[in-house]
């Protein structure tokens, strides 16, 4: 029986010591596990400590960092970060202006930034994440430079985010841009996420017009791709931008065979209060477009009810059953068409028209 | 010794002492893989991301929960009132009754105040006759369906139906969510146009204590039956899934927690009617993506949450165990086009090989070990000193592989905080080798004899509220 194995003149002394090998590690495995979790607990309780002490010093002292001592290990900048980045996301005015200060004073962006270039990558990204929150001018140098040296695609779509949190004008967004168009395409939320941010931080500067003029620069630039653009125009809802009813006009004429750029200026401009593409978007050709119309064809008081109660018995499932809940929500006529639909012989669109009518009532 | 004899003795020992090195050799690399992966994934998926998905205004993708409950009257309420409480920004839940006999509908329709819903359902997968549709005016994002029995992978189809968003997520009803679960997982969605499915880790509800559809204090189960289960949980989840995933050979989903594409899995007809509906949908989205060239990601994430209730008796257990063996062999015979066909790269190569060779054949090879070795050794066949010291070495290999797995789990996500539950997890990796593993075997063989079988089995559920379960 497996002689040759059996017969070998170490062999038992060989399985022997694997035994041995093996209960030493299972032991030493729970020792340490133990002790890990006693240090953890520790780690923990101290670190809360922290947290709650940056907070209320940043929240009672004009100058609290007199109060406190600089970090000293990772762990302490853990929670001095963490209690920064909370204070930053909840407040504005002074109390944001004295955590700002006490992140320069204990050097905690420099540490993040010293973290962010070297190490494994998910360290990287975890850093420039902290970088991200704190929002500063000053990182941006840093973070075109990361950009360039990173080789992990992951993290340089986090180095974007954290560059499109701090925009200030038009030239930040089209280099934004152009660093986007040397990664693949990502996903449409995380493209809609990252002009989003631009929006908004250039909104609250009172520059949103530097958007605009960014937008007017793509609409004919081929190299930038017209799912970029079309998130471009998406984030702009979002961020609600006032200033830009005519640059979705404009590109709604400019892409008559792009779907999606049709359905996302529609979208906008009804967000706007503006409908004037509303009975053209209905007539189109795309069930996208015509969608996207009948999506928000109830915000027009006088809305077209007549092409409305058309769709309803369009050949598209989702266009049929958007039809009746915009007819439901447009007021009378729309119930009055809504009511003839449900008493009609076309199956689905009584059953359409009867299940919008039931929402409108509930 | 005859020749017959001399061909059987070798074989039997090669066979089980190959089996043996491979089989181990797996689930320490898995480990090893895993340990990477958590890791990694610790550091990435920190409070802040999720808080930025809960907080923005448009970061993040509707979610349709599906729940199949039959016969689940003592939990349906509980688990309803639990999804509720979801954090998630647009979600809804669809409770889909699959036929009860028992009053499942009733306390529906009584707690939630439910009434005849019109909405349309767009027949896209198939499934047996819908009775009917209810919503509840106190709850705008909760749907009942009511409809023949058909099975869960019916019941789950007329969910997928019945559903408005582009997401689901499909649950068991005596299984609870943890409120970020959904936000944990949908959120691969938003990074990556390529996942088409993701699942998250399930653990154990025995023991633990809940309050208002929450688990609210995390304790290991008294009786040890429930608690190898956690063991077996954890190693499975944890060490095996993630390990999968760093393969990008994940075969399974828990049936219990996964988040699927919609439009992907009509495209493949939704689930097929059968015991092991999980992993089937995810061997057939595996080689719908492959023979259509659609680049797609499928993938475990371990830190969304789901708690499900474990069968406490050794029958519900060895029943549920059965069904499971069952399930996976009937989807490698649906599946076996995927078996060693490089057109499915890794995911055969791996994945398919590994539940092949490994889980599909074990039972097999584990018989000739346990029959034979004790045959060879009582006809002086076998030298003592070998057999004893080969067993303890596979029961030393076994609990190190428990143990990494417990490690792996208290190091990375300390749920079980009791310094006594870590020591009683770490005590039953080595418990379940004696006669657990064993009973396991005993009904994988079984079901391996009567893989034809479709039946489920009738479950029991305790009531989950305000007390340990």
């Amino acid at each position: 029986m497996l002689e040759h194995l059996t017969g070998a003149p170490l062999f038992y002394d060989y399985l022997g010591w694997a035994v041995l090998l093996l209960a030493a590690f299972n032991a030493a495995q729970i020792i340490y596990l133990l002790w890990n979790k006693a240090r953890v607990e520790r780690a923990e309780r101290r670190k809360d400590a922290l947290r709650r002490l940056t907070v209320t010093a940043v929240m009672t002292s004009p100058t609290p960092a007199d109060l406190l001592a600089p970090p000293a290990g990772e762990e302490e900048y853990e929670a001095c970060s963490e209690a920064i980045a909370g204070i930053l996301e909840n407040f504005e005015g002074e109390i944001a202006e004295r955590a700002l200060g006490l992140l320069e004073r204990f050097g905690v962006s420099g540490h993040y930034r010293a973290m962010a270039r070297g190490g494994r990558w998910y360290r990287r990204a975890n850093a420039v994440d902290m970088l991200s929150v704190f929002r500063l001018e000053e990182n941006r140098g840093s973070l075109l430079e990361l950009f360039k040296k990173e080789r992990v695609a992951s993290v340089r779509y986090r180095i974007l985010r954290a560059l499109s949190l701090i925009a200030r004008g038009h030239d930040d967004i089209t280099t934004l841009a152009c660093l986007l168009s040397e990664l693949p395409y990502l996903t449409p939320k995380y493209t809609e996420d990252l002009f989003y941010n631009a929006v908004t931080a250039l909104k609250a500067k009172g520059r949103e017009e530097e958007f605009g003029l960014f937008m007017r620069r793509i609409m004919r630039d081929d190299r930038v791709l017209t799912l970029v653009k079309r998130d471009c125009l998406t984030a702009c809802r979002a961020a609600a931008c006032e200033k830009a009813g005519e640059l979705f006009r404009d590109y709604y004429a400019a892409y008559p065979e792009e779907p999606e750029i049709l359905a996302a200026c529609v979208k906008a401009l009804a967000r706007k209060g503006d409908f004037s593409l509303l009975p053209d978007a209905l007539r189109h050709p795309h069930w996208l477009v015509r969608l996207a119309a009948l999506k928000n064809a109830h915000l027009c008081r006088e809305g077209p009810a007549g092409e409305i109660a058309a769709l309803l018995s369009d050949h598209n499932y989702h266009i049929r059953l958007n039809a009746a809940l915009a007819l439901a929500r447009s007021g009378e006529r729309g119930r009055a068409a809504l009511r003839a639909a449900a008493a009609s012989g076309d199956r689905f669109a009584s059953d359409s028209a009867s299940y919008a009518l039931e929402q409108e009532t509930a | 010794m005859t020749f017959p004899l001399w061909l059987t003795v070798h074989f039997t020992q090669y066979a089980v002492l190959f089996y043996f090195l491979a089989v181990n050799s797996i689930y320490t690399l898995l480990v090893i893989l895993a340990w990477r992966d958590i890791i990694r994934h610790a550091h990435l998926a920190t409070s802040r991301s999720a808080r930025r998905q809960l907080t923005g205004e448009f970061y993040y993708k509707p979610v349709s929960v599906i729940v199949p409950a039959r016969d689940e009257e003592a939990v349906i309420v509980q688990s309803v009132r639990a999804l509720l409480n979801l954090h998630y920004p647009e979600f809804e839940i669809i409770v889909v009754n699959d036929g009860s006999s028992d009053g499942t509908l009733s306390r529906l329709k009584t707690e939630f105040a439910l009434a005849v819903s019109k909405k349309p359902v767009r027949l896209r997968v198939p499934h047996e006759p819908i009775r009917g549709v209810y919503g509840s005016p106190e709850h705008p994002n909760l749907f009942v369906v009511d409809k023949e029995n058909g099975g869960k992978a019916d019941a789950i189809n007329a969910g997928i139906n019945v559903s408005s968003y582009p997401i689901f997520c499909s649950i068991d009803a005596d299984s609870l969510l943890e409120p970020d679960a959904i936000l944990k997982s949908s959120k691969l969605f938003l990074e990556d146009d390529e996942l088409i499915a993701t699942g998250g880790i399930v653990r154990v509800l025995n023991g633990c204590e809940v309050r208002n559809g929450a688990v609210t204090d995390i304790r290991l189960p008294r009786a040890p039956l429930e608690a190898l289960q956690v063991l077996e949980y954890t190693r499975a989840f944890l060490s095996g899934r993630t390990g999968w995933n760093a393969l990008n050979s994940l075969l399974i989903i828990s049936g219990a927690f996964g988040v699927f594409r919609k439009d992907i899995v009509v495209a493949v007809n939704g689930y097929r009617k059968t015991v092991g509906e999980d992993m089937d949908l995810v061997m057939r989205l595996h080689r719908h993506c492959a023979d259509n060239a659609i680049p797609y990601k499928i993938l475990f994430v371990p830190d969304p949450v789901c708690w499900t209730q474990v069968p406490f008796t050794l029958r519900a257990l060895l029943r549920q165990r059965n069904r499971w063996h069952r399930g996976m062999i009937d989807a490698l015979i649906a599946n076996r086009a995927m078996i060693l066909n490089p057109k499915y790269g890794k995911t055969s190569l791996f994945g398919v090989s590994y539940f092949v060779f490994v889980e599909l054949l074990s039972p097999l090879i584990e018989l000739l070990g346990y029959v034979f070795l004790p045959s060879f050794w009582l006809a002086g066949l076998l030298d003592t000193r070998f057999m004893l010291l080969f067993l303890v070495l596979v029961v030393a290999w076994g609990i190190s592989i428990n143990i990494s797995a417990v490690f792996l789990d208290t190091y990375n996500f300390r749920r079980y905080r009791r310094t006594s539950d870590i020591l009683r997890l770490c005590l039953l990796g080595a418990g379940e080798f004696l006669g657990y593993r064993q009973l396991m075997f005993i009904e994988r063989l079984r079901a391996t004899l009567s893989f034809r079988q479709t039946h489920w089995g009738a479950q029991t559920r305790k009531v989950m509220e305000k007390e340990k379960i």
